[in-house]
């Protein structure tokens, strides 16, 4: 369970994350979704330690990230699918991931056939596709058979097959119990297998409901993308009229 | 590319397993090796400084062998201008190799604690560096024989000090390169990085030692020692990473006129600040700031 309560980030004077408290639960599938510039990126790097919160706490079943005793068994993390040096192969970079934790070689060889990675394991992750950067992103979140798992746009720049297969993962990782928070822009794509989404806009909390739930209590939505359009519209029309300093009316999304 | 659906993530139940103590310090010393012996780069570096040791003695003792007085071991330091600089960068790469190309998300949500992470890359370091300084060493007395057999000298490495001088060379090199990791660590941005450490230990030397050339009188008078300009700049050059860790393979001489005589150990020390002081504020900078 990722459990994050008031949390703020600022830098400097913006704040990129605002008061922002929501709840991904253990066995559900949590979608994690807002514009670009949302702080969705800035909220899951709070959550695994890479930068602290300026007020409020995240947590991971009860304990911040730092205190995970041994947080590759806890939390799978996949960030950026450029968090690779592009001079090692895909089999060293988890390798050197899986010894930090004393997991066995054979824990590698397994993530790598689970990400269909084995015929391109001994080549230099700089030659990588984004696609299969991707998929050596989710075999390292995958590293240490964790409880919970934390992936920022896995689907990005996968192929047709490879987003049936995310879908299919995350939805067999929540029914073992696990809890899975996952960004992503394909509106479609999180319909069909988050349980429940959070929808942030300008850091702040716009919705937070099941799927079903969010899409009934839109008016005249007839799908979970309607329904975020109409959400997110006033944070997007907002940064928009923010770049163009010309800008007369705004006609985009004025709903109200 | 098709991929299989996860069917061994079902092995094991969520959340149920504990396995081991997490990232250890040996755990973490363990992966960082992993990381510098899956570079291509350091395997290149390590080359290249043998390489170098090598042919800089064998040439500088070869040109030398025509003097009456020969000492093929006064030749035995003349690869030093250069070769620590293989080592050093390769002490860079290390430091920045996270930031630089996003690493550091991997390493350290695995290693939330950072700290053990930049202490495993010192002891990675030195232990690879010292094996590449022991063989560039070995390699420089190689590139000594040669003319010590054209002039028909026996080869004595055992006495007057040689070993004294064999040990400085191999740990003023693996300074070197320990030296880099710490501006590396503290800088993040390998262009960067390369460019200052350069600069204070090669391009500064020479351009003090140009500047002071040009400023003094020639004509002048010499008894009286040294023009305080000329010693303002020895001493300088003494202090840098390279003069100090020069001192250290020249254990019979009492540094160059003008500047104080640190002698082998304190050139020694001087050097330890250079990798000190930049690591300090490498750990300050990983501990207190957000990785982003």
């Amino acid at each position: 369970m990722i459990e994050v309560e008031s949390l703020t980030k600022r830098y400097g004077t913006v704040r990129a994350v605002d008061e922002l408290s929501f709840t991904a639960h253990s066995g559900a599938v949590t979608g994690f979704l807002g514009p670009n510039g949302a702080g969705k990126s800035t909220t899951m790097r709070v959550v695994v330690g890479l930068e602290r919160p300026t007020s409020g706490t995240a947590t991971v079943d009860g304990r911040r990230y730092a205190d995970l005793a041994a947080p590759l068994h806890a939390v799978g993390v996949m960030l950026d699918a450029r968090s690779v040096h592009p001079g090692r192969t895909a089999f060293r970079h988890l390798l050197a991931q899986a010894r930090t934790h004393g997991i066995s070689r054979k824990r590698v060889d397994e993530v790598i056939g689970m990400t269909g990675l084995e015929s391109v394991a001994g080549r230099r992750a700089g030659t990588f596709s984004l696609g299969m950067g991707q998929r050596l992103g989710i075999a390292g979140a995958l590293l240490g058979d964790p409880g919970t798992l934390i992936l920022d746009e896995p689907v990005n720049g996968l192929d047709p097959d490879g987003v049936l297969w995310v879908r299919r993962l995350v939805r067999e990782l929540a029914d073992e119990g696990r809890t899975v928070l996952l960004s992503s822009h394909l509106m479609h794509e999180l319909a069909l297998c988050a349980d429940r989404v959070v929808i942030i806009g300008k850091g702040r909390l716009l919705a937070d409901a099941p799927v079903q739930e969010i899409i009934d209590r839109s008016t005249g939505a007839a799908s979970l993308e309607d329904a975020y359009l109409q959400l997110t519209a006033d944070s997007v029309q907002y940064r928009g009229r923010s770049a163009d300093d010309s800008a007369t009316t705004p006609t985009a999304g004025s709903t109200r | 590319m098709s991929a299989p659906a996860a069917s061994s993530a079902t092995q094991v139940p969520a959340r149920g397993r504990t396995a081991g103590r997490g990232a250890t310090f040996a755990r973490v010393v363990a992966s960082e090796w992993t990381k510098l012996t899956s570079l291509r780069s350091s395997f290149l570096l390590a080359a290249a400084t043998v390489a170098v040791s090598w042919a800089l003695t064998y040439v500088s003792a070869n040109a030398s062998s025509v003097d009456p007085g020969f000492d093929p071991l006064s030749s035995l330091t003349s690869g030093l201008v250069l070769s620590p600089l293989g080592l050093m960068i390769l002490g860079v790469l290390v430091g920045t190799g996270e930031f630089s190309t996003g690493t550091f998300r991997s390493t350290f949500t695995a290693v939330p604690r950072r700290l053990p992470v930049l202490a495993a890359q010192v002891v990675v370091t030195a232990a690879f560096a010292l094996v590449v300084a022991l063989l560039a060493v070995g390699a420089a007395v190689l590139g000594i024989v040669p003319a010590a057999g054209s002039r028909e000298i026996n080869l004595d490495l055992t006495g007057d000090g040689t070993p004294l001088v064999l040990a400085g060379m191999t740990l003023y090199l693996a300074g070197m390169a320990l030296f880099g990791l710490a501006v590396g660590a503290l800088l993040r941005h390998s262009a960067r990085a390369v460019v200052t450490a350069v600069t204070v230990t090669l391009v500064l030397p020479i351009v003090l030692m140009l500047a002071s050339d040009l400023s003094t009188d020639p004509m002048a008078p010499a008894e009286s020692g040294p023009p305080p300009a000329e010693a303002v700049v020895n001493t300088i050059v003494t202090l840098l990473p390279s003069g100090a860790g020069s001192l250290m393979t020249t254990p019979d001489i009492s540094g160059i006129e003008g500047a104080p005589d640190l002698g082998p150990w304190g050139g020694g020390a001087v050097l330890g600040a250079w990798i000190l002081v930049p690591l300090a504020g490498a750990a300050v900078r990983l501990r207190a700031r957000d990785v982003t």
